[in-house]
This record gives structure tokens, sequence and C-alpha cells, in this order.
């Protein structure tokens, strides 16, 4: 631009990049990354590594993408993170120090790091940049491209003083061929690499790749410059046969065929169906040995695995191996994107059949309803109940159409309905399960049944879960779940048209802390046991009443309201003082329907608010011996209703109502209205229970603080306590005193009920038989996942695994997650994956498993072995070839060898006596004596790497001592010479 | 509801008759005072947006009625809230040992055990006092509990503690957040620490 203006006078001061080539920019990206990363100028200040501090330490990646005019790579700086001390600053000054990666190719603290970036293996450096082709871009094939590239790090380098090595990816990418410079003062280290499919005969051993090294440091000094060896030896296990894995598939067939199927239902299946360790690797390691210590050529080697100084091992695990309880939930899972609803996997005719049977049971109901037509109901024993329902559901399906096989189905039906097996009523069972329930609430996965919501274990809906889980993996999936759920509502139904409990649930109302599905089934129970009390009472009153009329004859009026009211003042003075619950069982009628009193106890509440004296009824048990206000009788507590049980949908249906109604004076006047029908029947409950009694008296016992009690001096002048109502209460038309003057004078047993249990159980029972198989899992989805977490546990305890500990509590509170709505992504599930970890332990164990005759501490060393196999990635075998561990090793390989070569010699000779020889014999130290076989006891390594360092000056004899360092690594389809040479700069 | 209420909050007042629930609740919500406040029968709700350090929440206020034949119909309403103010009277010392009563039904019948609980001991504006701070704050402390005197009369105590309250349970991690949200953190985590070697590598 000034230019432009002033041509003349600056043009030589411009600077021109506008032809600044492709390249140029490129080493210039490279520079400015090398800048931005902070990578110039001196490294040395960094700490010394500590020995195994490339696979404890934590390593840290950034990358970014450079072009190289329209093609793509990326540039990326690996570094070992490392807590800098301080004083380290002495180090910083010292001038002309090699660079840190040419100190690190002769570090021997790190060698053959189990898990590391290839280049950190292969060279030994902490930190390093790597430029390598970005994602979908081809590789860098062609000689002149990767010369250019190599050129552009080599500039880019001296330009910026930066010290870390960088590299540039080049060739195919499997190939992992990098070339790579380093810089220093004066300094330079070439990173060059040779790949080949084969191993070039002569370069198959030691020896060769020694002449390698040699001829590349080009020494010529008469005293050769010691040459330290390191060399690690892979081997690699596969044939696990003579350890076939132990755990068979179970047995479903005769799971649930037999009698004891009940006990065998309850259990969720557990174990992997194959080897989940695939494979062993065993490195012998020789470090620091020095040139003329070890023979290894093309025709001798001292290298014996059996006495190399170190040996590791890693294991390397079945991916996703086939395990029971994670497919078992698997499974489950995809139950819940099932949209189908049982109709239509059932087919229609059967919800015809049933809707036909509903029509039954109303009818049937309106019949029980009616307090004249009382059918008396014969004491059917339980299992004669449950064989008329299966006779009655067989009618309906032919056999060949069902879905679930009618054993599998009778077996699982006995196992949730376990009281259809005992000869007993089911008055005995109901007392006893409730109590055996809450004792195991009590123990200590009490925590676990809050946080998922689930059900108590053991319970019937926790059971439930079990089946349909077992049902939908063994017996049919979809359609035979559908087909259970069917089953268990027409039971359930069965047993409400027929007054039986529900066994295995708690007794009293909904537990809201379970699941909604439990919690509609203990409503349902709520029901059964409600309309249970009110026949067992019409019983004995129908009873009653024959008699009185055989014996009264025509004496007694035949109208209702002295008939009833003289029974009940018979039941009174039964009741008084009887405890609450056994008052249902008292020879009361129970809460008969109001219109059928109504008009008879009309005139009779109309008489006592005159204040004339009748019968009291339904008393429960005097009050604090208060009296009544206005007369000497005692004050009563009245038998009350109880309120309405309620699940947590219909609670949340109820809060919405009342939230609805608004925040303001008449929103508040409206819901006091709606929740006064409890206040209102505890108040006809005391005026029948009391009769004369006031609103005062009524208020000393519902709620005392609104009576106030003063001390007054009487005319007299004696003392005199003088009561009135509180403040609040005497607020004109509130609503206490509003309820007071509606209430009639009755009884609870006669008031209308509170809560109708016909109308809720059919509601419960509708609920259930429109639950879609889908519903249905979502629903049991908390028991399953805690069933399998118990299960987990359970497996775990005998393992003893510490991660695995650790993971089952991560899961626990993933799984409480999983189980809100609209959130399902099961295969995040951990759970599955746990199980697998235990049977990896199971199956180590199984391996390294020692005889009784070793010694205890041994026996202590490879269970901690063991547990450090699954933790680590490679695990030291204390005493090498010939510790504990190392024998159980040895013996392995020794027998996959023998049976190795069985194979191949089966059908040619005449090896066939020798398979059915134990093979586990005494490996003695004579090993190699006996039975005269030539099969060697470790098969051909399947790695070998050999890492050669040396100091050496390069490249005139009089330049300084630099690191030079080649690594070998030689494998049956892999040939690969890392090399890093260094050379003084100084005068070339 | 308008877009910027951070949340909703179940807020419930529990305590034994006629210490003051519906009083300190009216004079929180419509700022007046009633001194012959009708007895609640059941339950009574209302509904109050107040902004807590700029974050603004909406709280739905259960309020319960204190008669011992109550207690088998309102603890029905205790699921899922957040937070809960215990009151008792400070002229009245049996409100104050009953206080025990309505821990334990709490324990029983609420559905989460981090909900944030408060206590408040109202009616401080009258003359015959039972009980003095010190019995509030070491009953508070022994329950970690927020502990206030109030009265709803004068207004001393009663903003605050609502607020006090509010602040305590959006300070609570996990126990206002929508469900969700926590979740979705968590199965990142889980991503991130089963991310395979990418460049690391071993020999074999």
């Amino acid at each position: 631009m000034a230019a432009d203006s002033d041509p003349e006078s600056e043009v030589f001061e411009i600077t021109d990049f506008t032809t600044a080539s492709e390249w140029e920019r490129f080493v210039s990206r490279v520079e400015e990354v090398l800048n931005d990363w902070k990578l110039i100028g001196n490294s040395t200040g960094n700490v010394p590594v500590k020995k195994g501090e490339y696979t404890s330490g934590t390593w840290g990646e950034k990358s970014k993408d450079i072009n190289f005019a329209d093609f793509k790579f990326l540039i990326t700086h690996y570094f070992l993170k490392q807590e800098a001390e301080k004083d380290n600053e002495k180090v910083k000054q010292e001038e002309d120090a090699f660079p840190l990666a040419m100190q690190d190719l002769l570090c021997m603290k790190n060698d053959f790091p189990p898990r590391a970036h290839c280049l950190v293996r292969w060279y030994g450096i902490r930190e390093f940049v790597v430029i390598s082709p970005g994602a979908n871009c081809e590789a860098i094939i062609s000689e002149s491209k990767c010369n250019l590239l190599h050129s552009s790090i080599s500039i880019s380098l001296a330009n910026s003083g930066c010290q870390v090595p960088i590299f540039v990816q080049v060739q195919q990418k499997w190939r992992r061929m990098y070339t790579g410079e380093c810089q220093g003062p004066s300094v330079r280290t070439d990173f060059e690499m040779v790949h080949l499919r084969k191993v070039p005969s002569q370069y198959n051993h030691l020896s060769g790749l020694l002449d390698i090294f040699k001829a590349k440091i080009g020494y010529s000094l008469s005293p050769p410059p010691p040459v330290n060896i390191a060399i690690r030896f892979t081997y690699i296990l596969q044939d696990w046969q003579q350890h076939s894995w132990p755990q068979q598939p179970p047995d479903f067939d005769t799971l649930l065929g037999g009698e004891v199927g009940g006990v065998e239902l309850g259990k969720l299946p557990f174990g992997a169906c194959e080897e989940p360790i695939s494979e062993l690797h065993l490195a012998t390691t020789w470090p620091h040995m020095s040139e003329g210590i070890v023979v290894d050529n093309d025709v001798y080697s001292d290298l014996d695995p059996l006495q190399a100084p170190h040996w590791s091992v890693r294991v390397r695990t079945a991916e996703n191996p086939q395990c029971l309880l994670g497919d078992l939930l698997t499974e489950f899972f995809k139950l819940c994107c099932r949209k189908e609803s049982i109709e239509e996997i059932m087919g229609r005719k059967l919800t015809e059949d049933e809707g036909k049977e509903n029509s039954d049971i109303s009818s049937a109901l309106s019949k029980l309803t009616e307090p004249s037509a009382a059918v008396p109901i014969p004491k059917l024993s339980v299992s004669n109940m449950m064989h008329s329902a299966r006779k009655h559901i067989r009618r309906h399906r032919r056999v060949d159409e069902s879905p679930l096989n009618t054993d599998i189905l009778n077996s699982v039906l006995l196992y949730l309905f376990p009281d259809a097996a005992m000869e007993k009523s089911s008055d005995n069972s109901k007392n006893k399960m409730p109590q055996s329930n809450s004792e195991l609430d009590k123990n200590s996965d009490y925590n676990l049944f809050l946080h998922l919501k689930s059900a108590p274990s053991d319970s019937l809906t926790y059971r439930l879960a079990l089946c349909v889980c077992l049902v939908n993996y063994n017996h049919g999936g979809l359609r035979a779940v559908a087909h259970l759920w069917q089953e268990f509502v027409l039971e359930l139904r069965y047993r409400w048209e027929n007054s039986f409990l529900i066994h295995g649930l708690a007794g009293g109302a909904p537990d809201l802390r379970c699941c909604l599905l439990h919690q509609k089934l203990q409503m349902l129970n709520c029901c059964i046991e409600r309309k249970r009390a009110r026949d067992e009472s019409r019983k004995t009153q129908d009873g009653k009443e024959k008699e009185r009329r055989v014996s009264g004859g025509g004496t007694q009026n035949s109208s209702p309201a002295p008939d009833t009211s003289n029974a009940s003042a018979s039941a009174k003075e039964l009741s008084v003082g009887k405890s609450w619950d056994s008052w249902s069982d008292s020879e009361d009628e129970f809460f008969e329907c109001l219109s059928d009193q109504g008009e008879a106890e009309a005139p009779q509440a109309e008489g006592e608010k005159d204040g004339s004296k009748s019968k009291p009824e339904g008393r429960l048990h005097p009050h604090n011996n208060m009296t009544l206000l206005n007369s000497s009788e005692l004050l009563y507590v009245p038998i009350t209703q109880e309120p309405a049980p309620m699940t947590e949908d219909l609670l949340e249906e109820q809060s919405e109502v009342l939230a609805k109604l608004g925040t303001s004076a008449e929103g508040t006047h409206l819901r006091a209205r709606m929740q006064s029908a409890c206040l209102l029947s505890d108040m006809e409950s005391f005026k029948a229970a009391n009769p004369g009694c006031v609103l005062e008296d009524f208020v000393r016992w519902y709620s005392p603080r609104d009576y106030v009690e003063e001390e007054v001096v009487d005319e007299k002048g004696n003392k005199v306590l003088k009561g009135e109502l509180s403040a609040r209460m005497k607020i004109p038309g509130n609503m206490w005193v509003e309820a007071w003057e509606t209430a009639r004078v009755t009884p609870a047993r006669r008031q209308k009920r509170l809560f109708d249990d016909t109308k809720e159980a059919e509601k419960v029972l509708h609920y259930l038989a429109v639950q879609k198989p889908a519903d249905l899992t979502h629903h049991l989805l908390p028991c399953i996942l805690h069933a399998a977490i118990l299960k987990l546990k359970e497996e775990e305890l005998i393992e003893d695994i510490p991660s695995v500990k650790k993971t089952i509590q991560q899961a626990t509170s993933q799984a409480s997650k999983l189980l809100h709505p609209h959130s399902y992504d099961y295969k995040k599930l951990e759970l599955i994956v746990i199980e697998t970890v235990i049977t990896q332990a199971r199956s180590l164990k199984s391996k390294f498993a020692f005889s009784e005759d070793e010694k205890g501490e041994d026996a202590g060393e490879l269970e901690k072995f063991v547990s450090s196999l699954l933790e680590e990635p490679e695990v030291v075998v204390i005493g090498a070839g010939q510790g504990p561990a190392g024998s159980i090793i040895h013996r392995l390989f020794v027998n996959a060898q023998r049976v190795g070569s069985l194979k191949l010699n089966f059908f040619s000779s005449d090896h066939y006596a020798a398979l059915l020889s134990p093979l586990d014999e005494d490996l003695g130290p004579d090993r190699k004596s006996s039975g005269g076989s030539k099969v060697p006891d470790f098969p051909p390594p399947a790695g070998r790497e050999i890492l050669l360092r040396s100091c050496v000056p390069r490249p005139a004899p009089y330049s300084k001592a630099l690191p030079q360092r080649l690594f070998c690594v030689l494998m049956r389809e892999e040939f690969r010479l890392a090399g890093a040479f260094s050379s003084d700069t100084s005068f070339f | 509801m308008d877009e910027d209420t951070l949340t909703t909050l179940k807020i419930l007042i529990i305590g034994e008759s006629g210490v003051g629930k519906s009083s300190l609740l009216l004079r929180f919500t419509d700022d007046t005072f009633d001194p012959e406040q009708a007895a609640t029968i059941g339950v009574d709700f209302k509904v109050k947006t107040i902004s807590v350090d700029g974050n603004k929440a909406k709280l739905a206020i259960w309020d319960t009625a204190g008669q011992e034949r109550f207690r088998t119909l309102t603890p029905s309403y205790y699921r899922g809230a957040q937070g809960v103010i215990l009151v008792y009277d400070v002229t009245r010392r049996e409100t104050f040992t009953k206080l025990d009563n309505w821990l334990n039904e709490l324990e029983t019948y609420c559905t989460r055990n981090d909900l944030v609980k408060m206590l408040v001991g109202n009616k401080i504006d009258k003359e015959n006092r039972e009980l003095d701070r010190a019995e509030g704050l070491k009953f508070a402390r022994k329950h970690s509990m927020l502990f206030i005197e109030a009265s709803a009369k004068t207004r001393d105590g009663v903003q605050c503690a609502f607020e006090e309250l509010v602040e305590k349970i959006i300070q609570t991690p996990g126990l206002w957040q929508s469900e969700n949200h926590g979740r979705g953190v968590q199965l990142t985590d889980e991503d991130a620490g089963v991310a395979t070697c990418g460049g690391y590598c071993s020999l074999v």
C-alpha cells in the first residue's frame, strides 16, 4: 500500500511474500504450531523419568490440522505428563546439554513399556511431535514426497530451535512407518526405519542384527565400544483345550421341568458360555546384557525362555463373550421397545373371551353388593382353586396355540403363587408372609431397594420380574411374556373374585417406596382384604338374623332400623375395648351402603339433634376418662373408617386436582371441602358413639388444642374450669362447624364407604390388563436391575475383585438413573461388563489353580498374581520361570504344545495311546528326559524384540560420543528396524 | 410458567396443630396475618415464585393439618418434596417435644432422604415464651437442620426462612436438577473411561 503511494523511494523496503511457495508456507505453519505449543528452546529442564513411569504415568496429547496446499495433515504432540520440580532450575542453566530425546535414547528405565505409543516403544522418548496425513487423506508414498516432508521438518526444527523430535508418517498407515529428526546444539539425531514382510534369514538372530548396528554406526575404533543389549521374547498361548471352560450353559429344560422348578426359578443365570480369556502373552526379558555374554546365531541360541531373568504376563480378553446374565438383561431391555399390545400378540379371540368373563364377574359382584342376596362362598382350599383356574384357562385355548409350554407355565405360576401348593387356607399363609418379608427388608440390600425403587426381594413383584425375564429369554420371548402376563392377571382376578389374598406382599397400604406395579398389587390385596372382612361380617349377620327370625318369630318388627340397631347394640359390648385390627373380625356389620339405610336413619338423626338420647353405636374405647360436657356419660372414641389406601399414581392425580384449585381463598375453601369427607365421617361416627354430644366434645378428642379451658371463679366463689372453643373454631361458617351441622348420627359401619374396594379393585385389574409387554418390562425393570446387582454382588463376593466392587457401586447409581422415564439407554449398562470381568477372574483362577499340597504363601502369591492380571496391563511374574506362577505358565505351554503336536500326528502315527495318558504329569527337573518327547516346551516366539544401544562418536572418530540406538522387531510377518543415529554437526 | 424459572420446588410445612403453619405460609405468600386463621383440613396448597441468588424458583408449598387424626391422610403428600419446614410454637413446649415424631414421620414417608429440613420456632412475638433459642438450635444441630425463629404476626424471620431453605436446596446437588440432566453427564464420563488405545499399542 505504502509502496503504491510513493513507489520510487520505498520500493526496496518491501518484504515480498507473494511468491512464497506452498512448501514455504507449510514450513512456516509447522513453526507456528511449535511456537503455539511452546516447544521452542531448550527442553532439558525436565525431571528424570522413574522406572516404569511410561506405563504408570499419564500421557497427554494435543493435535491441530495443518495444510500443505490443499492436503490435510494432522500434527500431534505427545508427551508424558510429569510434575515439574523446583530444583531443576540449576539443570536448566546448563548450556549445550543434549536434547532430552537423545538422553532418553539410552535410558534403560523404561524398556518395553507394556502400553505406549509405538514410537515410545521403539525409541524410548518421552516427548515428540508427529505429522501424519489427515483422516480420509491418502498416504505419502512416493519417495520424493517423503523427502519433501522430511525436509520441511528439518527446516522447521532448524528455524525454530525446537529440541523435541518431530516425525512424519509415511507409507500406508498400517505399516506404521515414521521418519524423524531431532536437533540440538550442534548435534542431530536421525530416526530411520526399515519395514519388511519377511525376516531376512541373515538377520534372524542377534548376531546378524549386531552386524547391522555396527555397520550403521560405522565405528572403526580399535577397542570396540560396548553395545548394550536388551531382549524380549513374547510367547502366545491360545490353546486352552486342556482347561476347557468350566461353565456349562445351564440346561433350561430341566430347570423348569421338575417339581423343584420353583427353587430354580428364583435365580438369575450367571457366567460366560465361552472362554472369556482368549490369549495369554508371556514376555521373557533379558535386560542389560553386554555383547559377549549371550550367543544367538543361526545354529545356536542361549536364549531359553525358562532361563530368562524376567517374566511378565498379560492376558487378552475375548471381545464381548456371551454371558448369561448379560444376554438375559439385553433381551429383557429389548422388550421395552416393543409396541405390541397383549391383544395384538395373543390374538383377538382370547380377549373377547376375557371380555365375556369380565361381564360375568361384574354381574357376580353386583350380586355380592346386594346385601340381601349375599352368596356364601364355600371354603375352597387354595390348591383346589388353582386347579379350577387352570382348567378355566385351558378351556379357552387350544394347547398347541399357547406360546408358553403348559408345564413351564404351571411351574412358573406355582413359583409365583406358592400358596397354591400348600394345603392350607389362605388365612394362615397371609399372616406369615408379610412378616418374613419385612424382616428381609431389614438386611443390607435395603438401601439398594430404596435406591432403585424396586420391591422387596421375595415379594411377588420381584419374583414376577425374574420369571418374566427368564420366560422371555428361554421360553419364547415376547409371545411367552404376553401369555404369562395374561395368566398372571387372570389369576389375580380369580383371587379377587374369590376373596383369596395374594401371597407374598406386605400387608397394609401400598408402600410408596416400591415400584408402581408393586403398589398396584398391594392395593388389590387391600381391596381383597376389605372385601373378605365385609363378606365375613355379612355371613355372620345373616346367620344371626336367621336365628333371630326363628327364635323371635313374629314379635320382632321387620323394619330394618330397629333390627340393625338392636344387632349393633349387642355388638357394641363386644367391640368396646377391642383393638382396631380385631374389630373387622367382630360380628359387626361393615359399611352398609348409605342408600339402604338413609331413609331409615333420617328421622332418628333429627331426633338426636333435639337432644333426645338414643343407643350409642360404634364405640371404640373411652377417651382419657373424659365425660361429655352436657352429661355424665363417658366420652368415647368412635370406631372410624380407615382412610383409603392410595398408590402413587392416584396420589399424583389427587394432588394435581387439589393444586389445580389454585391459591385463591375459594380454592382453599374448595380444597378443604373436598378433603372434609374424612372429617365428616369421623364426626358422624363420633355422634353415633356419643349420643347427646356437642361440637366441643368432638373437638376435645379431635383437636384438643382448639378447646381452651380457663379457671374462673363463679358467683359462689368456687374455682371452676370453664372451657370454650378456640377463636378459630368459632369463626362463623367455618368448615368444622358446617361439617358438624351436616353430620348425621351414623356409625362407621353404616356410612358410605370412603374406600370403594370393588371399584378400586376393578380399576387395578383393568390397569393391569391393558399393560403392554413393554409397559410390563418398564414396571419390572427396577426389580430386574435390583436382582442383577444382587447377583453380581453375590458372585463378586466369591471372587473378591476390588475393581469390580467399585464398578458395582457406580453401576448402581447409574442404574437408578436409567429408570427415569424416557431415558432408557440400556447398551451403556455397566452390569454386563461387570459380569464379564467376574467370569474373566474365574477363568484365570481356574487356570492358575494351585493344588492343596502347595505352600500357603505360594497360594497367596498366586492369588495376588491373578487379581493383578485383571487390573494391570502387564504383570511381572515373581521368580520368573522358577516361581509358582511361572511353573504353572510353563505347564500350560507344555500341555498346549503336546496337544498341538498330537493333533498334527494323529492320523499318521501311533500317538493315540499317548493322548490317553495324563497330560498333567509332574514336571520335575528331569522333565526333558521323560517321555522322550521331541516337542519343545514353548512354541516359537510370536515376537522378538531386540534393543541395541551404544554411545559412539559419529561421524568422525574425533566427534562427540553420541547416543545410538537400534530397536529390532522380529515377528512372523513383520521385520522392523527402528534406528536412531546421532551425529555431531560441528564440522559437517 | 415463565421460561426464566430455574425449577419448581416442592416444600412441605408440618408441625403440631395450632403452631401457626398456615399463618407462616400466608405471611410469606400474601403478606397477611389473620389471628383467627381457620384450622386446616387435610392439606392446603400455595404457590410463590421467589428469586434467590438471581435464580428464580417456583415454590409449590403444601401446608398440612396438624391434628393427629389427619396424619393418616397427609403423609401421602410428602412424596417428592425437596424441602420441609418443621414448625413449633415457642410458647408451648409440647409442640417442641413432639418434633421427634414429625421427623420419624418424614423418615417414613419421604421418598428421598437428602431433602433439606428447616426448623422454625414460631410466635416469638408472644410474651409467654417457654422455649429459648438455644434449645431450638440444639435440636436443629442434632438433626442437621436449618434453624430460625420467626413470627408470622410481626413478619420476623418469615421471608428469610423460606429464602434460606430454597438457597440450600439449590446448593444441594442432585436434589432439584432434572434427572436426565445428570444422567447425560454420567454417561459421557463413562465413554471417556472406556476409550480404547488410539495411538497406543503394544507389540503384538
